[in-house]
């Protein structure tokens, strides 16, 4: 309480000071946010990748907007050595038209043959509803953000490129890709893009049971992802094979350059903050030269004045990370409820940066303070005394 | 210790100091000698005043004694307890506990009240908050501060300060109280009114005061006069 007083003893000075620190973990909660956002969906898509191949055909991403491959193509596969099972898959977007400006993921559906069945380790969570299988056309299982946009409820409708769909199943949240993903029947979705993706000249030549995005190819046990992918990249034409490391390399890299760069740039500004403390801090001091001497006079040891001063500055900084912190949750939380409609879920507030962002302005304070708090217990008592 | 003057030893000698010797260093190459071989001992339960021109050194001896500054050269003890060798937290340590001091302008801390900044002292002493808030009203009763214990510094008048600058010198009832100037910024009539409130507590609880002064009338209330000039105690007044 006394060292709160003593640091409003000049209150616009003190309250600058404390918006500085503010503005600094304010950055640091929201861009921290945001890189944990981005790295949680990685890490989604480092787990939907490990330990199989994703084969698409060239020119896209996982199967969106790549050259659609067809459905005999998993033969070809099925015989690579080292593949011991081939599941195909149909990926296109949700509405017809992606949305102009995404920060997050992209709402899609998604159809499997089943046959991943058995060899899949990754596993979708269903909040309510069952599974969908290739019988139920006409039917959709929602992620939880596009059963939110579209206030979907089990055994709803909703619509998709014009038509009606049942709602079977809601996903449990992840806050990865699935929550932004529908499941739809191959039948449904194979139609879809024959029909709405695909020029007119081409879908007149396909039968839209043989279209298929990406197959997912599961391995023999002890091969390794990426050999198989070179082979199965040397086997067939037109086609491109990820392998987890290839996965990792395209994207889990570039995100940590990414996340480095936007915590560089928060920290950059909490540092300012932390040099304003320094500056209010030596201030200070040079205000209380007198009361130093003072205070040393009737008994405080050069411990005891150090101990103070930090304890000053180390409140600064508190006081200035939790009002930070509760800024950058109010925008992060702001932020992905008013972007939940449009899929626009930027933001991850977790404990682990709530606590690093208030430890670090803390620790901040303390060591802005430790050289005016040293300069002031290493001042002479006679010759503060006489301080004017 | 043998050619110590005999009151160094004794039980009832409260300062003890002999062939003090302190230079300033005011700038490159220009040094101010502000002791030059001062000898001096106060009895327990004395209050006296030490009186001279300025830059004779009587806040300088001051300082030394009460272990707020170290000498160049020379001896001093305090409660028959060596000082001058002491530094860092062991100086800081009896000055804490043995000393008081009261300055000419108050020097109260100015965000805490009466009553915390009596206390600040006895917490810098050791003492937990609760018993230092005890002392302090204890203090501030004493001097007569019993219905001003919350006020801040600026809410009291000159000799109401320096009332509480008393009780925290007392706080932690020390062997000796000393006043630099304690009466330098107030008018006559409050400044009688102080002395008479360190005359009563050197009275009731025997505390030693060494008041520097320039007021011959403090100086006439005290029990002894010791006169300092060019940084020597020309005159003891009587001492031992």
């Amino acid at each position: 309480m006394r060292t709160l007083r003593n640091i409003f003893r000049r209150k616009l000075r003190a309250f600058l000071t404390i918006v500085g620190i503010s503005i600094g973990v304010f950055a640091l909660v929201v861009m921290g946010a945001l890189a944990e956002k981005l790295t949680l969906l990685v890490d989604g898509g480092v787990e939907y990748y490990a330990g199989k191949v994703v084969v698409t055909g060239e020119g896209g991403i996982a199967g969106l907007s790549a050259a659609p491959l067809h459905i005999n193509r998993l033969r070809e596969i099925e015989k690579v050595p080292g593949v011991v099972r081939v599941s195909a898959a149909v990926t296109t977007l949700f509405d017809e038209e992606p949305p102009s400006v995404s920060m997050g993921t992209i709402p899609t559906i998604q159809a499997e043959d089943g046959r991943a069945e058995g060899y899949e380790t990754f596993v979708l969570e269903y909040a309510e509803g069952r599974e969908i299988t290739n019988d139920d056309t006409g039917k959709i299982v929602l992620g939880s953000d596009l059963a939110k946009q579209h206030n979907a409820q089990l055994g709803g409708h909703v619509e998709v490129r014009g038509e009606r769909y049942e709602v079977i199943g809601i996903l449990e949240k992840t806050l990865t890709a699935p929550d932004n993903s529908a499941l739809m029947s191959m039948r449904d979705v194979q139609r879809i893009i024959a029909d709405e993706d695909l020029p007119d000249v081409v879908s007149a030549s396909l039968n839209p049971d043989t279209i298929v995005t990406s197959f997912a190819v599961y391995l023999e046990d002890g091969q390794d992802p990426e050999r198989v992918a070179d082979r199965i990249e040397d086997h067939l034409d037109g086609v491109v094979a990820v392998s987890p490391t290839d996965f990792e390399e395209q994207v889990k890299q570039p995100l940590a350059v990414f996340t480095s760069i936007i915590y560089a740039v928060a920290l950059i500004s909490l540092l300012v903050g932390g040099l304003s403390v320094i500056n209010t801090m030596t201030m200070s001091v040079a205000e209380r030269t007198r009361e130093i001497g003072v205070r040393k006079a009737i008994g405080a040891t050069d411990g005891a004045i150090m101990r103070q001063f930090i304890a000053e500055s180390g409140l600064m900084g508190l006081i200035g990370g939790v009002v930070g912190l509760g800024l950058g949750w109010l925008i992060a939380t702001g932020g992905n409820a008013a972007g939940e409609a449009s899929g626009n879920v930027l933001f991850l507030v977790t404990p682990r940066l709530m606590l690093g962002s208030l430890a670090f302005a803390i620790v901040l304070g303390v060591v802005a303070g430790l050289y005016p708090a040293w300069h002031a217990a290493r001042l002479n008592p006679v010759e503060a005394l006489r301080y004017e | 210790m043998s050619d110590l003057p005999m009151s160094t030893t004794a039980h009832d000698t409260v300062i003890a100091v002999r062939e003090l010797h302190k230079r300033y260093r005011l700038g490159r190459d220009n040094y101010v000698h502000a002791l030059r071989g001062a000898t001096l001992s106060v009895r327990k339960g004395e209050m006296v005043a030490i009186v001279g021109p300025s830059g004779s050194g009587k806040s300088t001896l001051m300082h030394i004694a009460g272990c707020l500054d170290v000498a160049d050269s020379g001896e001093a003890y305090l409660n028959g307890r060596r000082v001058d060798t002491l530094r860092g937290p062991a100086l800081s340590k009896v000055r804490g506990r043995e000393v008081g001091f009261i300055f000419q302008g108050f020097n109260l801390i100015p965000s805490l009240s009466a009553v915390e900044n009596v206390a600040l002292a006895a917490e810098y002493a050791g003492a937990s908050r609760h018993d230092a808030t005890a002392r302090a009203r204890d203090m501030l009763d004493l001097v007569g501060l019993a219905d001003r214990m919350t006020h801040k510094p600026t809410e009291l008048s000159g000799g109401q300060q320096q009332r509480v600058a008393i009780a925290r010198a007392m706080v932690n009832d020390p062997a000796i109280v000393m006043g630099d100037e304690p009466t330098g910024d107030l008018d006559t009539a409050t400044s009688e009114e102080v002395v008479a409130v360190m005359r009563t507590v050197n009275t009731e609880r025997g505390t030693t005061f060494v008041i520097v002064t320039h007021d011959p009338e403090v100086a006439e209330k005290c029990d002894r006069t010791i006169h300092m000039r060019d940084g020597v105690v020309e005159d003891d007044g009587g001492g031992a």
